[in-house]
């Protein structure tokens, strides 16, 4: 794990919000507790219907929680409505005011806030510099791509200084280039204006790529916090391991403890070294795929396996095996040691798992 | 592309042409008719004596014709004024709450002149307002502002209401998480929005006010004349194509305005 947070800047304590009544009640979050740091670039990732836009909205204030406070620099805002918080949100298609220029558009905010002309007229300008759109002041926003709009609903958010912004998967809607383009900007704006990003995406690659700590969601809980290299590598139960990244999980028995943190694990065919700690006799372990090397001779203490199907992804081929029990796992290929006689299917192949990478995961054991 | 030979094409069937032509000349035309003859040079209206616009000078020297136009004008834009800010505040209840008990039935309510025949409201109206005549001593133009206003809301409302369901609420989210409280969102946000429903709305519930000769007919207390009331009433008398021609003036605005309510519409 990595420091904790220095300066809070949103804080939930026990935050509940369920819809409707009675047998029909669902519970959209259930008693979340999480704890943002000022500028930090933080990111609620998970499955669609995980509850994460939900939290953004309680936390905007479009929505009020059933149970529960948001702290905001230590005062619980929970029960403000939306135009009384510091708070700014980009939203999933933007939603600009299609009767307002570009440059009204971001200066809306400061105008409802009540700052005179000659204020507004110049932060408007620092924010079209800022996100280099100083030629389009005066454009309608019909009349500018995709890419531009994002760029001055940001902007236009951004405009207020606000303690926190809020973005709406405010990526989903443009192209792959695009979205990569615009991942390194959103991580520029950040870092120049210092503000606490919060980023909602069900996007895991996008999440690793760009946040300071991910929170991974699902069932309207908060399942584990951490940065990326952590979530990634000791995921905290199956459903964070199966849900970032690929990874192969498999159940043992538990044989003894190998050392300070590591324990030999018993599969049914091979014992393997697993790092964590196994809480029963049964143990699930993760690794991942590219922590094996794919052996095309029968080793000592590696596991054996045939291929049953094989897919050029371009700088490597997937690997689909089935192990000696049936059980399904991928492992990767370099394309530099994939030739074609080699990847028949139905050839067997022993697998090596590089130590100190295979994981023990908590929670259910599936 | 392939043509669909299973697709129905009411235009290929036979007598399509017949039906529609028969359809526009028995729409159209009695008013063609009604319009020629206003440019007739003779006092009649059955047989052509030659072009002139004697008939047109003659409506707009005629010191009746023009009070009663200007009355229809002046009660139309009272009426359907107050209409139009109803229709607002009814399509706003209706689409910017949150669901409540009774909306069905107010939905219904809002429509009811749509439903209920004309003659049924102008003889309740009678009634009523002739009570409430004789009790308070007051004649003015008042009842018939009230009354226009009852029947041209529905006229106004339900282009509001297709313009404010059409709109896009994130905007008005979108407002309050930038600083603007609940009224300055509908003035900011809501109201631009909106605005071209509020002017379809304002001008149809004005055509509908002033084409109205039912109910005018049986609310007016004496003196008072409508542009169609004053017609009805040359009809009945001795009939030249001065009518014709105050009926030709009556088309103008009509046209005019459900033309700019249709281009408004489609104007995104």
């Amino acid at each position: 794990m990595t420091d904790t947070p220095r300066t809070s800047a949103i804080r939930t304590e026990g935050l509940a919000k369920t819809y409707g009544k009675g047998s029909s009640a669902f519970k959209a979050l259930r008693e979340v507790n999480i704890d943002i740091a000022e500028n930090e670039f933080f990111t609620l990732l998970g499955p669609s219907g995980c509850g994460k836009t939900t939290l953004l909205r309680l936390i905007a204030g479009f929505d009020f929680p059933t149970e529960g406070q948001i702290l905001l620099h230590g005062r619980d805002i929970a029960a403000l409505p939306p135009f009384q918080r510091p708070i700014n949100t980009v939203f999933q298609n933007y939603a600009l005011f299609p009767h307002m220029t570009v440059a009204q558009n971001i200066g809306f905010g400061l105008k409802m806030l009540g700052w005179d002309k000659a204020r507004i007229g110049a932060r408007v300008a620092e924010m079209l510099r800022l996100v280099r759109m100083e030629p389009m002041a005066d454009r309608a926003t019909s009349a500018i791509s995709g890419g531009q709009q994002q760029r001055v609903a940001l902007a236009r958010a951004l405009a207020p200084a606000p303690k926190v912004l809020l973005l709406d998967e405010p990526l989903s809607a443009l192209d792959y280039k695009l979205r990569k383009e615009m991942q390194i900007e959103l991580k520029r704006l950040q870092h120049e204006t210092g503000i606490t990003f919060v980023f909602v995406t069900h996007d895991q690659e996008e999440a690793l790529a760009m946040s300071d700590r991910i929170a991974v969601m699902n069932r309207g809980q908060v399942l584990q916090v951490g940065d990326p290299r952590t979530i990634y590598n000791a995921p905290a139960d199956r459903f964070v391991a199966d849900f970032i990244g690929e990874s192969n999980l498999l159940t043992g028995r538990v044989m003894g403890a190998a050392g300070p943190g590591v324990h030999r694990i018993a599969l049914d065919w091979a014992e393997i070294l697993a790092l964590g700690q196994p809480d029963g006799a049964e143990a699930l372990v993760m690794i991942r795929p590219e922590h094996v090397q794919v052996l095309f001779a029968s080793t000592e203490g590696a596991l054996p396996a045939t291929i049953a199907e094989t897919v050029f992804v371009g700088t490597e081929t997937r690997l689909h095996l089935r192990l000696s029990d049936g059980v399904a796992f991928i492992a990767l290929l370099p394309n530099a040691d994939a030739t074609s006689e080699r990847l028949e299917q139905g050839r067997d192949v022993w697998l090596s798992v590089a130590p100190g990478t295979a994981r023990i995961l908590g929670g259910d054991h599936g | 592309m392939a043509t669909k030979p299973q697709a129905f094409d009411p235009k290929s069937q036979p007598g399509f042409g017949f039906v529609a032509g028969a359809t526009i000349v028995a729409l159209y035309l009695p008013i063609i008719v009604l319009v020629a003859f206003a440019f007739n040079a003779t006092s009649s209206l059955g047989i052509w004596g030659g072009l002139s616009l004697n008939w047109f000078i003659k409506a707009w020297n005629n010191q009746q014709i023009v009070d009663a136009a200007i009355f229809s004008l002046w009660l139309a834009l009272v009426a359907g004024a107050l209409a139009t800010m109803m229709a607002t505040l009814a399509a706003l209840a209706m689409t910017r709450t949150a669901p409540y008990r009774g909306q069905t039935l107010a939905y219904a309510l809002i429509n009811q002149p749509l439903i209920v025949p004309e003659i049924v409201t102008a003889i309740s109206l009678l009634i009523v307002f002739s009570a409430v005549k004789a009790t308070t001593g007051y004649s003015g133009a008042g009842y018939l502002v009230l009354a226009h206003t009852a029947f041209c809301i529905p006229f106004a409302y339900l282009p509001i209401r297709a313009r404010l369901e059409g709109m896009d609420l994130t905007f008005e989210t979108a407002a309050a998480d930038l600083y603007a409280n609940p009224w300055k969102t509908f003035l900011h946000i809501t109201l631009p929005g909106m605005f071209p429903g509020i002017l379809a709305g304002f001008m149809l519930a004005f055509v509908v006010s002033l084409d109205d000769v039912v109910i005018t007919e049986l609310v007016k207390s004496g003196g008072q004349e409508t542009l169609p009331t004053f017609m009805l009433g040359q009809v009945r008398r001795d009939m030249t194509p001065e009518v014709n021609a105050a009926a030709t003036l009556l088309l103008i605005p009509s046209i005019l305005l459900v033309t700019a309510v249709h281009l408004i519409n489609r104007r995104k």
